[in-house]
């Protein structure tokens, strides 16, 4: 190869002038590169970079850029029907102690000792569609959510709940959320409050709460409050000792942008809350955020380690937020980011770890069943997820 | 070494001010067709997302599943207003414009010797109970549905489509945030509010130069969300309105809001309902002496508006989805065929409905019977770009909004007549209808 050498004559101010703009265009390519702003990083280039080092699973600790390590899970074991599961389309999992729900389009799944029961609308179900999954601390009765009512699951049996029967806003709940006696479910005709004592309805919509619409699509409890996700209204906060609202909104209003990233929620458009460690966690389809309380901050998948923008659904456990996104599920304590992705053409795939805007990946043999992730609930040493192809349980690795 | 250290020192400075904005996403285009003067933010900062640039891919599983060997027929599903509801009329003009399109299909053999069949289910226009109407069409093994008018049943039956996912293809809501939910399981097959929105503020604003228009409107989400784009824009020219009135549907006495636009002495009027009150509004307007040049909503263009209104309507300017004056042989077919077997002309929501109609039609037989892999080819942007329609050409955006061509229409002489709205224009805005630079204003 011919190299050409080139020499140009200047002023020493111009030299410093050069020197000055290579520095600080090596600062802010640095910079760049780490955001990797515009259209994100295809999985080829991310392979591509990190098959350099070729990390495997005992590179763990690189997770950690402190005393406190983001939980990587491995090991993954995944279940469709030909395991006993009623379907592969899965809305929704809850751990409770030693037995896993799982809600599926055609019934409740439950695992136990290493075997899979299902529930149907013969079981007394209202619907085999099953969307989502609570258990009441207080009396350990198992709430869920269907595509055709609510159910209480107690003492063996189900009691339901339908808008004809009760003051449910409507039959298609998607979010259950037990907070004490009380039981929250998100419906697209208003957010439903059950006073379990009482055995009364309230019903929430754009006309006794600060709704901009009453269509309402996930909900949370935590620090005395409940968080209701509002399609196109943010985010709704009941203090339930005060039993007064108030809401969180994208401060730019407008649907097409994002004006700034840390103003409050990303988008009006909301899909799903939850509440930990001090901190609110809000998905939607356009990026994700965090609220502690003081200051407001987003995340998006061009400038962090989540997967995708489009976020079906999110759960917080201490320090941790799970987004199940469109394409894989991602793990964050707001600074280290951990991405689960299973690999097109085979059972594998690969945990991909962003510290400090430094990706790396840990192969994973095999991986997480299919990376469109409906739901997610991790304990101490589990993570199960929900997928739209079978079901997949991972081990902490330690 | 002390000048070094100074330059870079400056240097430094100078980038240091770009920092916060490195990690922004670049815009490549304007969302909506919109231009720079009236895009949001656009005048005072960049914004750090923007949304909408590339159509969002769906991931989920599904493309694998064969059909049923035992169907016998296939079922595409239909949310409309069909009964108690006001608009009734329209939604059994879009039931008949869908039911046309099918049993065209099916005269030509259907699916695979299948007939095609609608499952119609009511909207009734109360918050949720859309919802409920996708489930049983999922239930019914629906492949894809057709739906609806009403912006808030849209919306619901939508969300319950992406997660039961069945194709959703709208063909009446015009609400810009229908297609601005980032849903990959649907788009719409007619213009929408931002469009009428953008095209009422270059032809009152730009083209006729006036500056305080007094806005009256229903006080419901089609008079809330469907003026909020011409709102948005006028404020960004400087053209916030004068005053805003509300009325409820059904209301005949609208004396007290006139008198109240008369104290603000505008330089116009813009109306935003549905016909009947619309009509009923512009009479009391002229009855109480008002002679500004009046404006209105898509709604408008409507025979029971002529109707009411009566000569009173000549003058009036709105917006249209299509040109039901086309001479296209496409369209004329259409009507001619819609007007033998329903014994009536067809209406804005008829000639959409066949047009969505005939897509899920298509789309089936392009791909068969798998809802992903429907949604699959009408997203893709390719098969069904630029798609033939007899209300014309239908270009989708990255968001599956259709942004083909609105129509101005003008009543004269008792008639509508249209034209293509023309593209904003930017630059120099005419003043009180007098010619300024770069202004085409005449």
């Amino acid at each position: 190869m011919r190299i050409m050498k080139i020499t140009i004559k200047t002023s020493p101010m111009l030299k410093s002038v050069i020197l000055a703009f290579i520095i600080l265009s090596g600062l802010t390519g640095n910079m760049e590169r780490v955001s990797a702003s515009g259209s994100p990083k295809t999985g080829k280039e991310i392979s591509k970079a990190s098959n350099q080092s070729s990390p495997k699973e005992t590179s763990v600790k690189a997770v950690a850029n402190d005393s406190k390590p983001m939980p990587v899970y491995g090991r993954w074991k995944n279940f469709t029907t030909r395991d006993g599961l009623p379907s592969d389309k899965a809305y929704a999992v809850r751990i409770n102690g030693n037995q896993v729900y799982v809600g599926t389009h055609d019934g409740l799944a439950v695992y136990e000792n290493g075997k899979w029961r299902t529930y149907t609308t013969k079981d007394g179900l209202p619907h085999n569609g099953i969307v989502t999954i609570d258990v009441s601390e207080v009396t350990g009765d198992v709430w869920i959510g269907t595509l055709g009512g609510l159910s209480r699951w107690s003492g063996g049996k189900f009691e339901n709940f339908t808008q004809l029967n009760s003051g449910m806003p409507n039959d298609l709940v998607y979010g259950v959320c037990c907070a004490g006696k009380d039981v929250w479910v998100a419906t697209g005709g208003g957010a439903g409050h059950y006073d379990t004592n009482l055995k009364k309805w309230e019903i929430f919509t754009e006309k006794n709460a600060p709704m901009h619409e009453p269509w309402t699509y996930g909900l949370s409890a935590g620090d005395g409050k409940i968080f209701i996700a509002a399609w196109g209204g943010g985010v709704i906060e009941y203090t339930t000792s005060t039993k007064k609202f108030r809401d969180y909104r994208d401060p730019d209003g407008e649907m097409e942008i994002d004006l700034l990233p840390n103003d409050g929620p990303v988008h009006d458009i909301t899909t799903g809350t939850s509440w930990a460690d001090g901190k609110l966690w809000v998905s939607s389809y356009f990026g994700l955020c965090n609220y502690d309380g003081t200051k407001w901050k987003g995340y998006f998948d061009h400038d962090s380690g989540l997967a995708s923008n489009f976020i079906n659904f999110i759960r917080a456990e201490g320090r941790v937020a799970f987004m199940c996104t469109d394409q894989g599920l991602s793990s964050t304590d707001g600074t280290n980011w951990v991405t689960y992705k299973k690999n097109d053409n085979n059972a594998d795939g690969k945990a991909i770890v962003t510290t400090n805007g430094v990706k790396k990946e840990i192969p994973l043999s095999p991986s997480i069943s299919h990376n469109f992730i409906i739901g997610v609930d991790a304990d101490k040493d589990f993570i199960w997820v929900a997928t739209s192809s079978g079901v997949s349980r991972g081990e902490l690795l330690k | 070494m002390k000048r070094i250290i100074w330059i870079s020192a400056f240097c430094y400075f100078i980038l240091m001010g770009q920092v916060p904005n490195l990690n922004a996403q670049e815009k490549k285009t304007n969302y909506g067709k919109a231009t720079d003067e009236i895009f949001p933010y656009d005048k005072f900062a960049k914004a750090y997302k923007y949304h909408f640039l590339t159509p969002l891919e769906f991931y989920g599983a599904g493309r694998e599943k064969t059909a049923p060997k035992d169907l016998k027929e296939v079922r595409i599903g239909f949310l409309g207003p069909l009964t108690t509801s006001v608009m009734v009329p329209q939604g059994i003009q879009m039931l008949q414009g869908a039911t046309l399109a099918m049993e065209e299909a099916n005269k030509k053999g259907g699916y695979k010797g299948l007939p095609f069949k609608i499952m119609a289910h009511n909207d009734a226009g109360l918050w949720g109970a859309a919802a409920n109407e996708v489930v049983k069409m999922d239930d019914e093994k629906v492949w894809a549905f057709l739906g609806s008018i009403d912006d808030i049943v849209s919306h619901v039956a939508l969300r319950a489509a992406l997660k039961l996912e069945i194709y959703m293809v709208c063909t009446g809501d015009p609400d810009p945030t229908f297609t601005e939910t980032n849903i990959p399981w649907q788009c719409r097959v007619i213009s929408d509010d931002r469009a009428s929105g953008y095209a009422l503020v270059n032809y009152i604003h730009k083209k006729k130069g006036h500056k305080r228009v007094a806005m009256i409107r229903v006080n419901g989400r089609y008079g809330r969300v469907g003026v909020k784009e011409y709102a948005d824009a006028a404020v960004r020219l400087g053209y916030p309105f004068v005053i805003e009135e509300r009325f409820n549907d059904g209301e005949t006495d609208f004396k007290s809001q006139i008198e109240r636009v008369r104290k603000t002495n505008p330089d116009a009027i813009l109306l935003w309902g549905n016909a009947k009150e619309s009509a009923l509004v512009l009479q009391q307007v002229r009855a109480a002496g008002l002679k500004q040049p009046v404006f209105g909503s898509d709604r408008m263009v409507s025979p029971e508006f002529l109707k009411i209104a009566g000569p009173l309507a000549d003058g009036i300017v709105t917006t249209c989805q299509y040109n039901p004056n086309s001479t296209d042989p496409k369209y004329l077919a259409f009507k001619a065929n819609y007007t033998k077997r329903f014994n009536q002309e067809p209406d804005v929501f008829a000639a959409h409905a066949y047009d969505g109609m005939s897509i899920i039609i298509d789309a089936i037989k392009k791909v068969g019977l798998n809802r992903v892999l429907i949604r699959d080819v009408i997203a893709g942007l390719k098969e069904f770009q630029n798609y033939p329609g007899v209300t014309g050409k239908i270009v989708f955006d990255h968001s599956w909004n259709d942004v083909s061509d609105i129509y101005m229409a003008e009543v004269r002489n008792g008639k509508f007549e249209f034209s293509v709205a023309p593209p904003m224009e930017t630059g120099q805005r005419a003043v009180n209808g007098k010619k300024g630079t770069n202004s085409y204003t005449n």
